[in-house]
């Protein structure tokens, strides 16, 4: 089966890179911001120096590379085996941990809120190439601390799609997995979400990130580790050096997790960006930045781990022009490297702002790019000499068997890209693309399945998050 | 009975052409009139096929094997139906891409849409000249007349066709309408026809208007 590809690093390339994060972490070291985990890695044997310098020889690493999983099996709500994390399937979900949103049906950018991501959640159940939810936005109306932990609930109530999440407290993970855990009980056997931990560029992991880490490891869950350089700024401006940096923290994350449980499953991550030496931002989906996702990748995959990225999004902060090109290029990157999972669907404003209607033009962008890396089959029955034959010169397909039973799954049909023409378009009112993509989100969220779990887990999914909220002498009149 | 009409009309929605002819043979071996299997099944079913077009839960494939398989039906029971076959036809249409184009594919909908929507119709086929169209009304004597064109550089045939027309003292005796990518409904009534129609299923309609059946 003929599949278009892209490619990169040759071999030595990967080898040197690889050799020279070895180094790295060898002879710099990472700092780790957490006295406990300073103290559970010296209980492993490993060397700390002045300022919690943390040093990973080179067996070690090489090691603990070899513990990783190739492969697992996320699971749904209901405990039914989802995705298979792994080989060159690419997965996606929504751009995480947005702190804005778009909101074009009042026309503004505004703090999002909990309503808000049971909106995404209710689109992204319905989207059939977005494959896992994610924990979207930021909810702000809740109180900080507990701001990582309320956003399972929408997405655990309104889907039974598996989620791509994170804690950004020190000790958020444990709340999450017993949200998690009123479903599966077995989160370790059958892991229904994975966790984002991010190191602090350069070489260091801060307390709750490291913290979040060990504790994923401990729980057995799959864990995302995102490195996140920004040329220039927290890693060097080359893109060599910033691969360097980004492989050494990404390494010495895979041997704390797999010390700390030997197979846990690990997807090597990132979100490298270059820096704008005018204005302070960083920018994911610039070229240079598709280039180090795309060299870590090559690299990962040659060391046999999964891969994740930040891509299929946009730095721009409208839906226009640049926000189309820069989502479709990015997710056509990811795609036929086939990067296991992709995150960024939704997200505008250097991955701070979610926007739904962005979301249901993202997912057919997503279609796009996955029917065109999917290649196309050669086979006897796709050869179709026999239909030839039957049509002969100057006949018609339109109306054969062979037509009606392969057009759709050979053909992609993207419904709010415009595919008809000026004549029909007229005849619907002529509808810009966006007035097509609000039109698409209120028929979602209309028709939205609204998987509601059953009515005893519902309950008990209430009474753990309004538990959870009354720790923190918050209670709330009404959930979405 | 109810059971073969249902599985009938399902063979013809999913476009199985040898399930739809084994339950039409069984119709009439059990004595079931084939008037009734065109009203209870045939007709109803092409009525779904349509309503999923429009939903656009079916597309183009879908609805055009289900008319084969439609057509096959039909002509499976025209033996035993006898002289009623042609009362039984809403109206006669003739229709042909213009002299100058070879765009068939709208055109071939339409006749399909057409014919499953109980017309009869004579297909011309394309690059057809004005003086063939003439001759086709003149032995026909169709209702209504279709004209198709696919470019902007063809359409001016629509009206050399339709002045042709009113030059023979032929033009109030039948219907004309003009469809294909370029035409407007502006264009059609500047030429003077009587419709247009922006794809086979309003076609279906405005023929039905223009003849006043249903």
């Amino acid at each position: 089966m003929p599949r278009p590809t892209i490619s990169l690093l040759s071999k030595n390339d990967i080898e040197l890179i690889h050799e020279k994060a070895l180094e790295v972490l060898e002879v710099i070291g990472v700092r780790i911001e957490s006295r406990r985990v300073v103290n559970l890695l010296k209980s492993y044997g490993l060397e700390v120096s002045e300022g919690n310098v943390v040093k990973f020889p080179r067996d070690l690493v090489e090691s603990k590379v070899k513990d990783c999983p190739h492969e697992f099996t996320l699971y749904d709500r209901e405990g039914k085996p989802r995705l298979l994390v792994g080989g060159d399937r690419t997965y996606f979900n929504p751009g995480s941990a947005a702190t804005k949103i778009l909101d074009l049906r009042q026309n503004t950018i505004r703090d999002p809120t909990l309503w808000d991501l049971r909106d995404i959640a209710i689109l992204v159940n319905e989207l059939e190439n977005i494959d896992a939810q994610s924990t979207a936005v930021v909810p702000h109306e809740f109180p900080p601390e507990t701001r990582d932990r309320v956003r399972l609930y929408p997405l655990l109530k309104y889907s039974t799609k598996p989620i791509v999440t994170g804690a950004f407290t020190v000790d958020g993970v444990h709340d999450m997995v017993k949200l998690l855990s009123i479903f599966i009980s077995d989160l370790d056997k059958r892991p229904i979400a994975i966790f984002d931990v991010c190191p602090s560029p350069p070489l260091k992991w801060s307390e709750v990130t490291v913290e979040n880490l060990v504790d994923c490891a401990k729980y057995g869950l799959p864990i995302e580790i995102i490195s996140m350089p920004s040329l220039g700024a927290t890693s060097p401006v080359t893109i060599a050096g910033a691969l360097v940096q980004h492989h050494a923290e990404v390494l010495s994350g895979i041997v704390i997790a797999q010390l700390v449980r030997k197979g846990v499953p690990v997807v090597y991550g990132g979100s490298p960006s270059t820096f704008d030496m005018r204005y302070g931002t960083p920018n994911i989906v610039a070229p240079e930045a598709l280039l180090v996702s795309l060299a870590y990748v090559e690299i990962a995959k040659y060391l046999n781990l999964l891969t994740h990225t930040y891509m299929a999004l946009s730095d721009t902060i409208l839906l226009d022009y640049q926000s189309g090109v820069e989502t479709g290029i990015s997710a056509l990157v990811a795609c036929l490297r086939g990067i296991n999972v992709v995150s960024g669907p939704g997200m505008l404003e250097h991955e701070s702002t979610q926007c739904l209607e962005k979301l249901v033009l993202d997912n057919e962008v997503c279609g796009l790019v996955r029917r065109f890396s999917r290649g196309f089959n050669i086979g006897i029955e796709e050869l179709a000499i026999d239909l030839l034959r039957d049509v002969g010169p100057g006949g018609t397909f339109l109306s054969k068997k062979h037509t009606v039973k392969h057009f759709k799954k050979e053909i992609y049909h993207p419904h709010i890209l415009l595919r008809y023409d000026m004549r029909e378009w007229m005849r619907r009112g002529s509808p810009s693309l966006l007035e097509r993509a609000k039109q698409e989100v209120e028929q979602l969220l209309k028709r939205g399945t609204r998987e509601l779990p059953p009515s005893d887990l519902l309950q008990e999914l209430n009474r753990a998050i309004n538990g959870i909220l009354r720790k923190f002498g918050i209670t709330v009149r009404e959930l979405p | 009975m109810e059971d073969l009409i249902n599985k009938l009309k399902v063979a013809i929605i999913e476009g199985d052409e040898e399930e739809a002819l084994k339950v039409t043979k069984e119709l009439l071996e059990r004595g079931i009139d084939p008037k009734l299997i065109i009203e209870r099944a045939l007709e109803p079913a092409m009525k779904i096929v349509g309503e999923k077009f429009e939903r656009e839960e079916y597309f183009i494939p879908e609805v055009m094997l289900a008319a084969e398989v439609f057509k096959k039906v039909m002509e499976f029971l025209k033996p035993h139906l006898g002289q009623e076959v042609g009362e039984k036809s809403k109206g006669r249409v003739v229709i042909g891409t213009v002299r100058g184009d070879i765009h068939e594919l709208g055109k071939n909908l339409v006749a399909t849409m057409l014919s499953v929507a109980g017309f009869e119709v004579i297909d011309l086929g394309v690059d057809v000249s004005p003086e063939k169209f003439i001759e086709a009304v003149e032995k026909y004597r169709p209702d209504v007349l279709g004209l198709s064109a696919l470019m902007t550089t063809t359409m001016i045939e629509q009206k050399v066709v339709i002045e042709e027309l009113k030059r023979r003292g032929l033009r109030d005796k039948v219907k004309v309408i003009v469809g294909g990518a370029p035409v407007t409904e502006e264009w059609a009534r500047e030429i003077g026809a009587d419709g247009y129609a922006a794809n086979a299923y309003e076609a279906v309609r405005l023929v039905k208007k223009l003849l006043g059946v249903e």
